[in-house]
Order: C-alpha cells, then structure tokens, then sequence
C-alpha cells in the first residue's frame, strides 16, 4: 500500500467530513445539513460494518484461543451456540434484524439482562470490600473523599441524621457544591480535550491512530 | 448568519483553533513549551515494573472494557491511555518484565493496541519479546471484561496493575482483585463518576485530566504536549466567563440571555 493511500487519504478524507459536519452546526444552509446528514448515515454504515468484521475477528481470535488451549473449550462451546441463537433470532427469524420480535425480546430480557443486571449489583460489594481493604489515605486528595464518603453515607442512614441533624445539611452541601463544581471543571477538561484532538486530527497532527504499523 | 445560541461555542473554537495553532506551531519548530511537572503516578509505573520483576509476576495494562472509544468526546481518554501503554511496554521491553494487556471490547481498538505495542517493542530493539497470546480480547462487555481480568490476576499474579483511560464500573472488580493478590495499582480516569474509585482502590492516582497531561508527557511527542498547553488557555477562558459571570450577576445582569446568544 502507497505510502498516500496509507497516510495522506485518511487524512485528507477526515479533513473533509469533519468540517462538513463542523460547519452546519455554526451555520445552517439546507445544503450543508444534508450533506451532514448523508455523512451521518455513513457513519452509521461504516460502524455497522465495523461491528460485523469484529465480528469476524472475535470468532476467529477465539478459535485460536481454543487452538493454543483446549481447556478454553468448555467456555466456547458454551458460548458460541448461545451467539449462533441470538444471531438467529435476531437476523434470521425476523429478517432483516427485527430485534423488537417476542423471540428476541426474550432472549435479552431473559439471558442478557438478568446476567448485566447480576453484574452492576456486584461492584456495590466489591466498593464496600474495597474500601475496607484497599482504601489507603496516601494523598490529600484520598483523605478528602474519605472524608466527604463518610459524612455523605452518615446522611443516608436515618438513626444517624436523628442523632446528628447536622449531618443532613453537611450532606447535601457535599452533592450540591463540591461534587457538582468538581464534576463540571472534569466535564469542561474532557471537553477541551476532545475539541483539542478534534483539531490536532483536522490539522492532520494527530498520528496515534493512524503511524501504528 | 451563525446559528442562535451557538456564539458562544464559536467564539471559544475560533480561542482554541488559535491556541491549538500557536502551541502546536511551536512544537513543530522545536521551541521551548510549557513544561508538565513530574507526576508520582508516571514514576511508579518504573517502580511497578521493577517491582513485578522482582516478585516474578507480570505487569498488567488495560484501558477498560470500553476504554477503545474513538468516535465520542472520550477519545481523547483513549489517546492518552494509548501513549501510556506504550510507555509502559517500552520499560517492560527494557527491564525485561512480562506483560499482559488487556483488550477493550471495541474491536477497532485490536489492531490499534497490538500496533502500538508491537511498535515501541521495536523500539526498544526487542521486538521478540511480543506476545499474542499476552494480548487478551475478552469481548464486547464489562461483564466479560472485569471476570476475565480479575481471573488472570489470580491464575497468573500481578506485579503492577495499570488502568487508564475510560472506565465505567468495570472498574472496581480488577482494582479490587489486583489488590488482593498483591498488585501495585496505578490509574485513574477522567470520568468524574468513576473517579472515586480510582481514589479509593489505587496506590497511585491519576485524577481527572491529570490522565491527558500524563498521556503527554510520557509520548516523547511535543505536539502532545502542545495540546495540553492548548487545552490551558481554554480553561483560561471558561474560569474568565465564570468570573466575570459572577460579577455581572450580582450587579443583577441577567446573564440566562447573554449566554442564549
């Protein structure tokens, strides 16, 4: 592959979508916004291919997994007849990807989402275990989050806001100015950041993604 | 005509275009940018290699279950977790310790992350000491994510656990795990939600956008570094409209319909 069909074209090409899509957001003309518009649905072509050749990748990974160590089976086996069903499902028996059907529905609400649902409960337990083992104040920034945790779930246990009632006002304050004011000045830096990265790639500046060989 | 209610956005694009030109106008032509002050957290990921070696454990790296993200205002998250990846594989390479990564589940992220990693092994002029089977892809879910890694940590031991970039609450298994089983922690995430357990779990933290300064500095790059100059003088600019918001409004200006423009 030339060495402008590798590095040059990406660039060039990027260039060109991002200001199409940059532009209509200052400076709306009917023109312009279809145009982003088809980009838009280009986009959501590309990933959808994108989504198919991981696809690919991921089973062929596995296979090689599976070749490198065969006790890895009893998970494949298990799995892969499990992926072979909800493709079914979801792409065959409704065809074209009708993934509303009953049968699909069932599958994600019955399987999937019972086993997410599992999942996003553990870390609760995991957090607590956490904070009693691995919770060490090494940093000024540590001793104030345990400070504001600690009067924070104080406020959210009704037998201490009846011994303390000050605490019910030390906790909100705690949600309402640092946690705010610090989650907003965090939003803002990744927000610049982005807008900084957008322009180093317009700029065709930004060869993380594509010098790899 | 530009749009209403977007005058503010455009004036702080056209701030930064000309920040982002000037710093990274700079870079190009070899002069002296701002300088990003030693983070402990850089440091101790030598300490933590060094350590691993020590105890006969691997390091492990992983930039979260869906730390591969280039398509939204996180993929600067992912950049910076990149350059630290390979920082951390070219002091593997050159102390010679093993190391594990961990795959996000976004497929683009595959052949990105075995790049960066085959590449500065070829750097440090040691480019047998890449391992496929050292890169774990464990799927497009945290569910299989966090087990799987928190399974490697006990079946083959951690020395140092890396964990930068986008974390969600795939997060808290493997700090946990890595704990007990003895690993150094070193991360952080500039997601302020998830930051409280970075600063809970972690012996050594990277808070919020310390994440991009440290990106910065360990990629050799000064354009990198540029960024975060630029990324500066936009702060600048939002704590100058925060300041003289605060002003105007207690002079009672209605500050809603200036901000509406």
């Amino acid at each position: 592959m030339s060495e402008f069909v590798r590095r040059e074209l990406p660039l060039v090409l990027i260039f060109i979508c991002g200001i199409a899509v940059l532009v209509p957001f200052f400076f709306p003309h009917p023109f312009l916004n279809a145009v982003k518009a088809e980009l838009g649905n280009w986009a959501v072509i590309i990933r959808n291919v994108t989504i198919f050749l991981g696809l690919i990748y991921m089973s062929f990974s596995q296979w090689r997994s599976l070749q490198r160590d065969k006790s890895m089976g009893g998970y494949i086996y298990f799995v892969a007849p499990y992926l072979a069903l909800v493709l079914f499902v979801g792409t065959a028996l409704a065809f074209p990807g009708y993934i509303n059907s009953a049968q699909y529905q069932w599958l994600y609400q019955n399987v999937y989402r019972a086993q997410v649902s599992m999942y996003v409960s553990l870390p609760l337990f995991y957090c607590y275990s956490a904070a009693y083992r691995a919770f060490t104040v090494r940093s000024i920034e540590a001793f104030a989050l345990m400070l504001g945790g600690m009067l924070y779930t104080l406020r959210q246990i009704p037998l201490f806001t009846y011994l303390f009632p000050v605490l019910l006002p030390i906790g909100e304050w705690i949600m309402l100015v640092p946690n705010v004011g610090g989650g907003r000045g965090a939003t803002i830096a990744v927000g610049l950041a982005a807008i900084v990265v957008g322009l180093r790639t317009l700029a065709g500046r930004e060869v993380t993604t594509i010098e790899v060989r | 005509m530009i749009r209403t209610g977007t005058y503010w956005d455009f004036i702080l694009l056209v701030l930064m275009i000309a920040a982002v030109y000037y710093y990274m106008d700079k870079a190009l032509k070899g002069k002296e940018l701002p300088r990003i002050r030693t983070i402990p957290a850089v440091e101790a990921i030598y300490e933590g290699v060094g350590r691993s070696i020590e105890l006969d454990k691997p390091v492990h790296f992983a930039m979260g279950a869906s730390g591969g993200q280039l398509h939204t205002s996180l993929v600067s998250m992912t950049l910076a977790a990149l350059m630290i990846l390979r920082h951390t594989v070219k002091l593997c390479a050159r102390l010679g310790s093993r190391l594990i990564i961990h795959i996000p589940g976004q497929t683009e992220a595959i052949p990105l992350v075995e790049g960066i990693a085959r590449d500065a092994y070829l750097e440090e002029g040691k480019p047998e000491m890449l391992r496929r089977d050292d890169m774990r892809y464990h799927g497009y879910a945290s569910t299989s994510f966090t087990q799987a890694v928190a399974g490697t940590y006990a079946r083959e031991g951690v020395g140092l656990n890396v964990m930068v970039g986008i974390w969600y609450t795939d997060c808290v298994m493997p700090l946990e795990a890595s704990k007990i089983y003895g690993g150094l922690n070193v991360g952080g995430t500039a997601r302020w939600i998830m930051a409280y357990a970075f600063a809970m779990m972690t012996d050594y933290l990277l808070l919020g956008e310390e994440l991009y300064a440290a990106g910065a500095a360990v990629s050799d790059n000064p354009v990198m570094v540029s960024g975060i100059a630029s990324e500066e003088i936009g702060k600048y600019f939002v704590l100058l409209l925060l300041i003289v918001g605060l002003v105007l409004m207690a002079v009672g200006v209605n500050m809603g319909s200036i901000f509406a423009m």
